[in-house]
């Protein structure tokens, strides 16, 4: 018995991949049973996109262009930056509960398995809701691209799905961080929410900020990552600023230092009220 | 390789505590400089646990018990002291130490509230990397011992207390851990529910030679399953031997119970090795007429109390110093 142990094979890629689509699948099939609540939240989301999308329709009903965008420019990085948040919404939506799990102490269970905490208690949560503000981002991406004539060649696309991976780690980075405060301090859920109302910005050109903010926004909490310079490269290709070539390296950096961060919190828990 | 399960020297515990000032001002000042205090919750506590043995491990609330298990279990380092789990540091190597610790926290589950009990087991065993033949026979031990049919294709989410706790037990026992810590495992049930855990966490370590580190108020569990207690208090160790040693701790205690006319009981604590049961029995045949007799050992309850209450706190130092003299180990040593 105790030999078998130490034979074990060691826990890599592959075995949190199969943990993680094991957990989903068996969370997205209890989700289903709830017929009701899947309906009701679904609609909910798309409520939300299209009363989103209307103040942003309104806004350029007013004003042709901002700051040298057009409307279909802006389209483009409102869908872009809609599309780059479903990771986050869909993949790490436990985090806006991590706030409660700490303070009730539920958080301990996280800690005695043999497993990754920052994973396990992520893997825990798969929310759909997501998925409805995916295809609405789609189709408006889909929308202003066609307008805005832009090729639809091997390249852009490469360049396309690259760059909304960037801009996922970038969102997710920032809501890492933001939940892991609630290690720290006790009225973290207001961090998280501030941070989420950013993401708002996100889909304005960051050109539009200038000077204190803009550095803020590049660099401190990166929203300018999000579909401001990722879009640069295809709406702009002639002007590709250095900062939209190395923001697949920032994504990853960025994503890693809220790892870090999250982790450094998790260690320093030590499990009050139980 | 020892052959103990846990090995703590003179581990210590401290919590630096804020001080913080009353009202509206304090809460300003407190803004600006902070006035801590150490709190010592574990304080020198040094106990070896050999493998396969049921511990007790008991004391009143806040005494210090959860932040033991806690370093025990990896997810606090302790301020200073040495902790050996299953030859590990627990701190250190936490997902490691993980690996052979099965933990029940009280009333909090551990399994995924929305999965089907059996869907949790399947996750465990990849999580633990348990081969199929293991599983298996972990499996056809768990039918053999409890009904699993109600439960097995049930949510957590819809399960009645015991029947949750009764999965967060298997689940726990699942990969064969060399350790497993029960907080509480039988809070809040019923008294045939009770029993069936009990009946349980018996029978796995008889089966598994698991060791069992047992906290719980419930002298019924440690009646049923403890062959040690460890007795903590103000996170200070008050207490450490078997359980026949116990209840001869506070010299050999019976309750005398006499019915007198009138239907009266009257009660007597009689210490048996200061005067014996008879002697007060003709005392008080003399005074009047006895209509009935009962004699009563002490409970374990009673001994417990007794030690929370602080009674013969000095006395019981000293006693601990007796059993076990100062840097030799203790008799379960042996």
């Amino acid at each position: 018995m105790n030999n078998t142990l130490s034979v074990r094979p060691k826990r890599g890629f592959r075995f949190y991949a199969h943990i993680y689509r094991k957990v989903l699948v068996q969370d997205l099939k209890s989700k289903m049973s709830y017929r009701a609540d899947f309906i009701i939240s679904t609609f909910g989301m798309i409520l939300t996109n299209v009363v989103g999308f209307m103040s942003f329709y309104i806004l350029f009903k007013n004003f042709p262009s901002i700051n040298g965008w057009n409307y279909h420019e802006m389209l483009f990085l409102y869908g872009f930056s809609l599309i780059a948040l479903t990771p986050l919404q869909c993949l790490f939506d436990n985090n806006w509960s991590l706030r409660y799990a700490v303070e009730s102490g539920d958080f301990i269970k996280y800690c005695f398995r043999p497993i990754n905490i920052f994973f396990y208690f992520i893997s825990e949560v798969f929310d759909v809701k997501g998925l409805g503000q995916l295809a609405f981002g789609i189709v408006l991406l889909a929308y202003s691209w066609s307008h805005l004539g832009i090729p639809v060649t091997v390249v852009t696309m490469v360049q396309l799905i690259l760059l909304l991976i960037t801009a996922s780690l970038f969102m997710i980075a920032i809501m890492n961080a933001a939940a892991a405060t609630c290690f720290w301090i006790l009225r973290s859920g207001y961090v998280m929410i501030l941070m989420f109302r950013f993401k708002d910005y996100a889909r304005y050109p960051a050109s539009i900020f200038d000077g204190i903010f803009k550095v803020i926004f590049t660099f401190v909490i990166p929203i300018a990552f999000i579909a401001y310079y990722p879009g640069l490269v295809i709406l702009r290709p002639d002007e590709i600023p250095l900062l939209s070539k190395l923001s697949p390296l920032f994504g990853i950096l960025f994503f890693w230092l809220s790892y870090k961060f999250w982790m450094l919190g998790a260690r320093r828990y030590d499990g009050t009220g139980s | 390789m020892t052959d103990y399960a846990i090995e703590m020297n003179g581990v210590v515990k401290e919590f630096k505590v804020l001080n913080r000032r009353e009202g509206l001002k304090g809460s300003l000042l407190d803004l600006f400089s902070r006035d801590y205090r150490t709190v010592t919750a574990v304080d020198n506590i040094s106990v070896k646990i050999p493998k396969g043995q049921i511990v007790g491990y008991l004391g009143p609330n806040g005494a210090g018990k959860s932040t033991t298990i806690k370093m025990m279990t990896g997810v606090l380092e302790p301020t200073r002291g040495d902790i050996i789990v299953n030859g590990n540091i627990p701190y250190k190597n936490r997902a490691k130490n993980a690996e052979n610790i099965g933990v029940v926290f009280g009333q909090r589950s551990q399994l995924w509230w929305s999965l089907p009990l059996i869907e949790s087991f399947k996750l465990l065993k990849d999580i633990y990397l348990i081969p199929d033949k293991e599983y298996e026979d972990m499996m056809a031990l768990y039918e053999s011992l409890v009904d699993m049919e109600p439960i097995l294709h049930k949510t957590v989410r819809q399960m009645s207390l015991g029947q949750r706790t009764l999965s967060d037990i298997l689940a726990a026992f699942l990969h064969n851990p060399k350790i497993v810590f029960l907080d509480e495992p039988t809070i809040g049930l019923d008294v045939s529910m009770k029993a069936k855990i009990r009946e349980l966490i018996k029978e796995l370590n008889r089966q598994k030679n698991t060791t069992v580190i047992l906290t719980t108020h419930d002298m019924g569990d440690v009646d049923a399953l403890c062959e040690r207690i460890v007795i903590i208090d103000h996170g200070k160790m008050i207490y450490d031997n078997d359980m026949e040693h116990l209840k001869s701790y506070f010299g050999s205690y019976r309750t005398l119970k006499l019915r007198l006319p009138g239907d009266v009981w009257e009660e007597t604590l009689i210490d048996e090795s200061k005067t014996d049961v008879m002697s007060v029995i003709s005392e008080h045949q003399k005074k009047g007429k006895i209509l009935d007799i009962k004699l009563e050992e002490i409970s374990t309850e009673e001994v417990i109390k007794k030690i929370y209450e602080g009674e013969a706190v000095e006395e019981s130092a000293s006693k601990i110093q007796a059993i076990y003299p100062k840097d030799s180990a203790n008799p379960h040593a042996v």
